[in-house]
């Protein structure tokens, strides 16, 4: 028998979870809120990369979403000051790639674990974006800046899920297609290995903590073009949903393990669930525990799926 | 590591090349529209009111009164909000609302400009947009409900510090729940005009101090400013968790005879500091009234009925209308004290 990979499963409670809203949910079909959900889900799903990304080394990025603000914040300033926009983005995607940078050097040169490292940058972060703003919103932006997380292309595809797309397509290329991508994974499994293999550990890590960065980048552009404005707090309760998405998603926490279409699946799920429940009306905090809920059901799902399987294989090898 | 370097650039380049047909309406949003306005005529009204975040007393308070409003005046109140007072949640909430196709949004924003795009959304979907509890951008609501004059408000809590103090000159500090949030901000300017023009023998030893919504934070930043200035004899609070933190410190030094603390705080939680004197006042208004004049207004709102100054509102009394027609005051703040902190179950 042929049995079903952790992806393929999630893609069926996807696609269950969807039938499920659009028979229970009130206009969830309507072209109105499918829109709607699309808008909504290309910035979530970025960060949800991102973080992905990280876990699949065995790390974590705490600091994701304040990297997002603090670039977030810097392009904000520029282009409510007028900069040229290209240039107030590539500033912005720059500010966020320091960022991890700084990340990456401390985790993979001084080696210091990784969620003391971001939890550490994270406060930091979020200081400096309060020193520049003082705590306040800085808006403002020409209405050509807000097309990106606004707009559709040709009318119909929001401009927002293409660059999401992009970035997903780029992210399996990188993760499968090149070398980098599978010492990535090798560096997940097992980095004493990999180190004896003849990979530059710190070099792999270096990348894994800039990529991170970028798609955190990314998510800002267009979640301050969304929301016209940016803040502090621009995106903050996207930090924890992003590792639990990733987690979701079959991306092992140890690191070794997790797929780019497994994340998308995840960050679907999430997006159906809290859109179809508020669409039925359920208390906003009802919904964060049935969240919870199908989080710990679908996690205890893959871990008994993959301890039977484990112990078919054992025994068939007896 | 070539390759997909190529790739990047042209994914890049793709996306600016599409970017060149982007627009700001999608083909089919002149039809959707057809469909809203048809559906909804002939039910109840249904206002949404949201809030800030949900589960915090506060907010809890005043969903209550909106509630009660629908049952009184017979329309269907949704009340839904963040859990996280993250603006992104907010607006995700606004636009699901936007989808539910409710009548009334009546919205009290984290961060006003972020809601921007998404209420004139609202708007175009023909729903009727009002802010309360926090202004929101004003261009666009059509209706804002606001709880107290700020300014009056923040020249009270000075005049209250003072009658605790028992003079009116001396060192004290002052505490805000976030270094962002306009409403706090406005009493704080209120509050420090108030002592400049009226007192000018207080004096603030350091500015505002940020206690980030937590009553946690307050009480150590309290401890800090007692250790950092031991002849502080006064304190004012800002944020409903803030008061309760600074007498949570007082008391634990045993200082209540030496500082006085006031500050904005719900009754229930203020009590058991009120009681021994570690906050000698608390000053609110009563957010279950808010939550029940903004679900009055945002029916009168989607009537399209007059709103002017001087109308009497059921359980409320008599409001307050500026000259643009627009903001809505609901009155004087209510002063919670030892004697009748006990009165109140908010």
């Amino acid at each position: 028998m042929k049995s079903l990979s952790k992806e393929s499963i999630l893609g069926l409670v996807t696609l269950g979870v969807i039938i499920l809203m659009s028979m229970i949910a009130p206009g969830f079909l309507d072209l109105g809120n499918i829109y709607n959900m699309m808008f909504q889900l290309p910035e979530f799903g970025l960060l949800t990369l991102g973080m992905m990304v990280i876990i699949i080394t065995g790390g974590i990025d705490l600091s994701i979403t304040y990297v997002a603000a603090l670039s977030g914040v810097i392009m904000a300033i520029m282009i409510s000051s007028g900069v040229f926009l290209p240039f107030a983005i590539l500033v912005g995607v720059l500010v966020a790639l320091a960022c991890g940078s700084l990340n990456g050097f401390i985790v993979s040169k001084i080696g210091v674990s990784p969620i003391l490292v971001t939890l550490g940058t994270m406060v930091l972060f979020e200081g400096v974006i309060l020193s520049i703003t003082k705590g306040t919103s800085i808006s403002g932006f020409p209405a050509a800046y807000n097309l990106i997380g606004n707009g559709y292309i040709g009318g119909v595809v929001p401009l927002s899920i293409i660059i999401f797309a992009a970035f997903a397509i780029l992210t399996a290329v990188l993760l499968n297609k090149t070398e980098w991508g599978r010492q990535v994974y090798m560096l997940g499994s097992n980095p004493v290995a990999t180190l004896f293999s003849g990979v530059n550990n710190s070099r792999v890590l270096m990348k894994v903590y800039l990529y991170g960065a970028l798609l955190a980048a990314v998510a800002a552009i267009i979640m301050t073009s969304r929301y016209n404005s940016a803040k502090v707090d621009l995106g903050s309760s996207y930090l924890l949903q992003s590792v639990a998405a990733a987690v979701l998603g079959g991306t092992e926490i140890q690191g070794g393990y997790g797929k780019v279409i497994g994340t998308i699946y995840a960050v679907i799920i999430f997006q159906v669930l809290s859109n179809g429940l508020n669409l039925l009306g359920v208390d906003s905090s009802l919904v964060t525990v049935i969240m919870g809920a199908i989080l710990i059901f679908v996690l205890t799902l893959n871990f008994a799926t993959h301890t039977f399987r484990n112990k078919k294989q054992v025994a068939g090898q007896a | 590591m070539k390759k997909p370097f190529y790739l990047f650039v042209a994914s890049l380049v793709a996306i600016l090349v599409l970017a060149g047909c982007v627009s700001d309406q999608n083909v089919s949003s002149s039809d959707s529209e057809g469909e809203n306005n048809e559906s909804g005529e002939d039910e109840k009204l249904t206002i949404a009111v949201v809030p800030k975040l949900v589960g915090i007393p506060y907010f809890n308070a005043s969903e209550q009164g909106a509630i009660d409003a629908g049952e009184e005046l017979g329309v269907e109140v949704i009340y839904k909000g963040p859990t996280e007072a993250d603006a992104a949640q907010q607006v995700k909430v606004i636009e699901d609302l936007i989808s539910q196709d409710v009548d009334v949004i009546a919205v009290a924003p984290n961060d006003p400009a972020s809601l921007t795009p998404v209420l004139k959304k609202a708007k175009e979907e023909g729903i009727h947009v009002m802010d309360w509890d926090t202004p929101a951008d004003k261009e666009v609501v059509e209706l804002s409900v606001h709880q107290i004059d700020d300014e009056q408000y923040g020249r009270h809590v000075t005049d209250l510090l003072v009658e605790n103090m028992g003079k009116e000159e001396g060192k004290i500090g002052l505490l805000t729940g976030g270094l962002s949030a306009a409403n706090l901000n406005a009493w704080i300017e209120g509050a420090k005009m108030q002592a400049k023009e009226e007192y000018p023998g207080l004096e603030f030893v350091i500015d505002k101090i940020a206690t980030d919504e937590k009553q946690q934070v307050a009480y150590q930043k309290t401890l800090n400013l007692i250790k950092s200035y031991p002849e502080l004899e006064g304190i004012m609070a800002f944020s409903t968790p803030a008061p309760l933190g600074a007498a949570q410190a007082v008391q634990e030094q045993g200082m209540q005879d030496d500082i006085s603390v006031v500050g904005t705080a719900l009754p229930t939680d203020s009590k058991p500091f009120l009681d021994d004197g570690s906050l000698d006042v608390a000053t609110l208004w009563e957010p279950d009234k808010l939550g029940f004049l903004t679900v009055y207004l945002a029916k009168q709102l989607a009537e399209g009925n007059e709103i002017e100054d001087g109308m009497e509102v059921p359980n409320i009394g008599e409001v307050e209308v500026w000259d643009d027609n627009k903001t809505v005051i609901m009155g004087p703040p209510t002063d919670f004290t030892k004697e009748n902190a006990g009165d109140y179950d908010f």
